[in-house]
């Protein structure tokens, strides 16, 4: 009797037990799977799960033949995790009997010995705030040194790549491509192009185990990456080398401040070159001074000084007040009919000239006097329509558009004939003598031929329409007697090419400072080649030259930057004699 | 209780064995088609069973081919870091002062002239002239180019190593053979000695001058 007792209270017990124990079992699952599940849920996916960003790379910058000018790579900062590393002292390194036990102080020396610094500044990195969770050991570093890095297998390192902005070819075209700093792109077509430039990154989220391997199935791409266009210039890389290399080498031999020079193909108004001097490299922005960073040739406006003579002799021939037989009696001084006073450069006794002789001899009394025969307003007009006085259709980051008076005193009338009383930048006188030597068509000048996407498309390609500015015959004739300048003027030993017939017109500006001519210059040469069928112009200008300061400065390198022109692209030599126009009368 | 009694009343133990014929319940040919078949509960189980194998299987492979595709993807990651690297060295390699200091090194000079070998009647144009008389690539105090490029301040000239015997072999100068009539078949007659054509510039009629 009592043992069956016993046995009913033993049960009664134990599913008493069993009860509550499936009872608390059955809360926390309620409380698991019910009440926290969302919570849960979203905890356990975030321990599973990783964002990565994938890195689009922002677009390149060609030349005419392709030839990266600018382009992406990726570099790694390397970080460390201090709460983790500076806990140890030392760490294990290598497996079996290669097993090694390394320091931090050791650690840190061969760190530094990849990335250049010093011991004691990794080991501060490493150590430094023990606490931090993320601390820069070095920025910027290349592959290989990351790869160096990685090998190490020090603990809490963590390489970040992130992509950096090389541009090969250094300070060749730096001015004109710009840079990219720390807040992005800060100048020249990086900045104006970087609507096409511009990657979107991208962002996936995918679920991983303890060792890191994805599970299958659970990749979600969220957004995807966007490559950068790719801009396409009509800049030739080599050829804008060479054009830089010998301005440079000119600007230091005559002391000049800085120079620029352009070659512009005149049949497309395509610019295949434009070198400024001093020359920025956007690789070491900080080598260069904060006012040399842009380009002279688009930013500065001068007085051009004579190399605007033959716009003026295109004006007359087109109005039919002159020709290039046009007689002018030449003095050295010369009071014009208001009472303002026009002066040569040199003094010399009275002359005979023609209007081929005024070129020739650079007569600022000589156009004068023809200038006038053609009404101001119209030679506004003229002027206004050669692109005197607004940005070049390149629109470049900061262009000036130059400065001419819309009305012209008595004074002003006669010099803006020979480029004084107005300002123009060395890219509108690209645009002027593509004008010239290309029959009096004035095309829009291009150093940016499209923006090509990943799939192929070219975008934002720029008008080719061309308007006549004045008629051929006038253009074509005011060539020949740019070749006297060549073939007689004082300078001819300086630019004669042995086999090609030259056009060309030297200027000499004087520079004013608050209002008043000094005794700086800015000497230029400006010309087309091979002038029976002109395919480039050549400008060169060279500011205040303190050796030479006539446009002797500039001529041994124009005839230089032609050469190479007419090498690179394989201009055959000239089988006809240039006309040689009568200069006197 | 007695014998007679026992007779006439009989026993339970003395009943005599009754030949009842076989019964039993059979089901109706609807219950029966209606009763689970062995050979579906078999294949129903195999089935289960072999689709939690190949399930188990599949899964197995696709974990498989996570970690191939995690360590293709690192080696996919490596190659083309490699890539980049390749091409970023290119790429400077190729930047035109690299090309001209390097051209210088191993003794090359611009040509100071523009004449062209018209390869159609091998006609020259222009004046060829010796290359020469131009003075070397003016560079910055500190030797590095007047057009300077940082990428390239870690990269070394390969010029001066190339062996003397390169660099110092005399280039004779092209002098033109005897003016005649432009035309191909002129055989390479007045050319001198050291510049007579080898190996495939046989193609090339002998240069003309106009």
């Amino acid at each position: 009797m009592t043992a069956a007792r016993s046995t009913k209270r033993r049960v009664a017990v134990c599913i008493a037990l069993i009860v509550a124990v499936l009872s608390v079992f059955v809360v926390r699952l309620v409380d698991i799977q019910v009440v926290r599940a969302s919570e849960l849920t979203t905890a356990a996916l975030n321990k599973r799960a990783t964002a990565i960003t994938t890195y689009a790379a922002r677009g390149t910058i060609v030349d005419n033949h392709g030839v990266v000018l600018a382009g992406s790579v990726l570099r790694y900062d390397i970080t460390v995790s201090p709460r983790t590393l500076s806990k140890l002292k030392t760490f294990v390194r290598g497996q079996g009997s290669q097993k090694a036990l390394v320091t931090l102080e050791q650690a840190a020396t061969e760190l530094a010995a990849v990335t250049g610094q010093t011991p004691h500044d990794v080991l501060t990195a490493f150590t430094a705030k023990p606490n931090s969770d993320f601390e820069y050991v070095a920025k910027s570093v290349s592959t290989d040194q990351m790869r160096l890095i990685r090998n190490l297998h020090i603990p809490a390192i963590y390489p970040r790549s992130h992509p950096t902005r090389i541009y090969p070819d250094g300070a060749v075209a730096g001015n004109l491509l710009g840079f990219v700093g720390t807040d992005g792109p800060q100048n020249g077509l990086e900045f104006t192009e970087n609507k096409c430039l511009a990657s979107v990154d991208g962002s996936s989220t995918y679920e991983r185990g303890a060792n890191g391997v994805q599970l299958p199935g659970s990749a979600v791409t969220t957004r995807a990456a966007v490559a950068g266009g790719t801009v396409m210039t009509t800049i030739d890389h080599d050829l804008q080398w060479s054009v830089g290399q010998m301005i440079a080498e000119q600007a230091l031999a005559i002391g000049a401040e800085s120079a620029t020079a352009s070659v512009t193909e005149v049949k497309t108004g395509k610019v295949l070159a434009l070198a400024d001097w001093p020359a920025v490299d956007p690789n070491n922005v900080d080598a260069t001074p904060a006012k040399s960073l842009g380009s002279l040739a688009f930013t500065a406006a001068y007085e051009p000084g004579s190399t605007f003579k033959p716009m003026t002799a295109a004006i007359l021939l087109d109005k039919k007040a002159a020709t290039p037989l046009s007689q002018v009696v030449v003095p050295y001084r010369w009071v014009s009919k208001e009472g303002s006073v026009v002066r040569d450069a040199t003094p010399h006794p009275v002359q005979q000239l023609t209007l081929a002789g005024v070129l020739q001899q650079s007569s600022n009394v000589g156009i004068s006097q023809l200038a006038i025969n053609v009404p101001s307003k119209e030679r506004y007009t003229y002027m206004r329509a050669f692109g005197v006085g607004e940005p070049t259709a390149i629109d470049f980051q900061g262009e000036s558009a130059g400065l001419l008076a819309k009305t012209w005193d008595d004074q002003t009338k006669y010099d803006v004939s020979f480029g004084q009383g107005v300002s123009v930048t060395a890219a509108q006188m690209a645009g002027i003598y593509q004008t010239i030597g290309n029959g009096g068509l004035k095309l829009p000048l291009t150093l940016v031929t499209g923006c090509k996407h990943s799939d192929g498309t070219i975008t934002d390609v720029p008008t080719t329409v061309g308007k006549q500015i004045v008629s051929e015959s006038a253009a074509k004739t005011v060539v020949q007697m740019m070749e006297g300048v060549v073939t007689g003027g004082g300078l001819s030993s300086l630019l004669t090419i042995p086999g090609y017939r030259v056009a060309a017109k030297s200027g000499t500006a004087e520079v004013a400072l608050n209002g008043v001519y000094t005794a700086d210059r800015i000497v230029s040469l400006a010309g087309l080649a091979p002038a029976e069928d002109p395919q480039y112009a050549v400008i060169v200008t060279f500011t205040k030259p303190s050796t030479i300061k006539t446009s002797a400065a500039a001529a041994p390198t124009f005839k230089k930057i032609m050469m190479q022109v007419l090498k690179t692209y394989r201009v055959t030599p000239s089988t006809t004699p240039s006309p040689n126009l009568p200069t006197t009368w | 209780m007695s014998a007679v009694g026992a007779v006439s009343t009989p026993s339970t133990w003395s009943v005599p064995e009754v030949q009842h014929p076989h019964i039993e319940i059979v089901s109706t040919r609807a219950q029966r088609r209606a009763r689970p078949r062995l050979m579906s509960a078999v294949i129903t189980v195999a089935a289960l069973f072999a689709i939690l194998a190949a399930q188990l299987l599949l899964s197995i492979a696709s974990s498989e081919g996570a970690y191939e595709i995690a360590s293709l993807q690192t080696k996919h990651v490596e190659l083309s870091r490699d890539q980049q690297i390749l091409s970023e060295q290119l790429q400077v390699l190729t930047a035109p002062q690299h090309l001209a200091s390097e051209a210088q090194s191993m003794g090359m000079v611009a040509a100071s002239s523009a004449a062209h070998l018209r390869l159609a009647d091998g006609v020259i144009l222009g004046e060829p002239v010796p290359a020469g008389g131009v003075a070397p690539l003016r560079v910055m105090a500190d030797g590095s180019p007047l057009i300077p490029d940082a990428l390239l301040s870690t990269i070394a000239l390969v010029g001066s190593t190339v062996p003397a015997a390169v660099t110092a072999a005399p280039l004779a100068p092209v002098i033109a053979g005897s003016a005649t009539a432009a035309t191909a078949e002129i055989p390479a007659v007045a050319v001198p000695a050291a510049m007579a054509p080898a190996g495939p510039v046989t193609a090339i009629p002998s240069p003309q001058t106009h």
